[in-house]
């Protein structure tokens, strides 16, 4: 979604490389916490996250998608 | 590479298309999803889950990957690039890995659209919503959303290298000129 009236960066005139931004910092120490978070619920919720952790595990034999069907149902 | 300006405007339109569209759809799969959860009514819940099992496939799938593919032509073909700011390279990061999750949750909502269709009672109202993959799908993708509006400052160390490069080379080629 660029848009034409904001300019690229043009910061860079030191022979140095910049440095990390801080908002990248702070953004990927969120994004840390995050996956450490999503990886302590898997191990407490025993390894699934998906919504087929409700279901019994008997499964749904028998029933087909309605988008095997194209949109119709059996 | 650079696009003319005509170009660039209507690739433009279309990943703001795209990408907005993205959004609306999961706001409607998130919404479905409430209501398959809140409902007391086996026939809304199975309808529910029918709807957004079709959202799923024939709206939000098509949606990312016209948004993914529209915004690689974006970075592209304009001088911000996918790899030379941070704020382009987290979009086209999280936009991949929306994509890849998506693709890879919808056989499980299709399983439970099946599953749904035959069940009644308890069973029916244990497989819920989805929320969990609609709303974290939905904070990323308002994540994205602002990053691509407000482009926070910051090149990476391939966009400085990159800058770099071409300021020693434009003074040769306004020298030749």
């Amino acid at each position: 979604m660029s848009q034409s009236h904001v300019k690229p960066d043009h910061d860079s005139t030191t022979s140095t490389p910049p440095d990390t931004p801080r908002w990248v910092k702070v953004f990927g120490l969120v994004i840390a916490i995050v996956i450490l978070l999503f990886v302590i619920l898997l191990f407490v919720g025993g390894g699934s996250h998906g919504p087929r952790r409700h279901i019994p595990s008997a499964g749904a034999a028998g029933y087909t998608s309605p988008i095997a069907y194209g949109g119709q149902q059996p | 590479m650079t696009m003319p300006p005509p170009l660039r405007k209507f690739a433009l339109t279309a990943h703001v298309t795209f990408s907005v569209g993205w959004n609306g759809g999961v706001v409607a799969y998130l919404t479905i999803g409430v209501a398959a959860v809140t409902s007391q009514d086996a026939q809304t819940v199975r309808a529910a889950w029918t709807a957004m099992d079709l959202i799923g496939w024939f709206a939000i799938v098509p949606l990312a990957l016209a948004s993914l593919l529209t915004g690689l032509v974006m970075s592209l073909g304009t001088k911000w690039g996918l790899f030379r700011h941070y704020w382009t390279l987290i979009s086209f990061v999280l936009t991949v890995l929306s994509t890849v999750v998506l693709l890879l949750h919808m056989p499980d909502v299709s399983f439970l659209a099946d599953l749904a269709q035959g069940s009644e009672g308890a069973q029916l109202h244990e497989i819920g919503g989805d929320l969990f993959h609609s709303g974290l799908g939905l904070v990323v993708l308002l994540v994205i959303l602002v990053l691509n509006v407000y482009k926070p400052r910051g090149l990476t160390q391939y966009g400085w290298r990159k800058q770099n490069e071409q300021r020693t080379a434009s003074p040769a080629v306004d020298a030749a000129t």
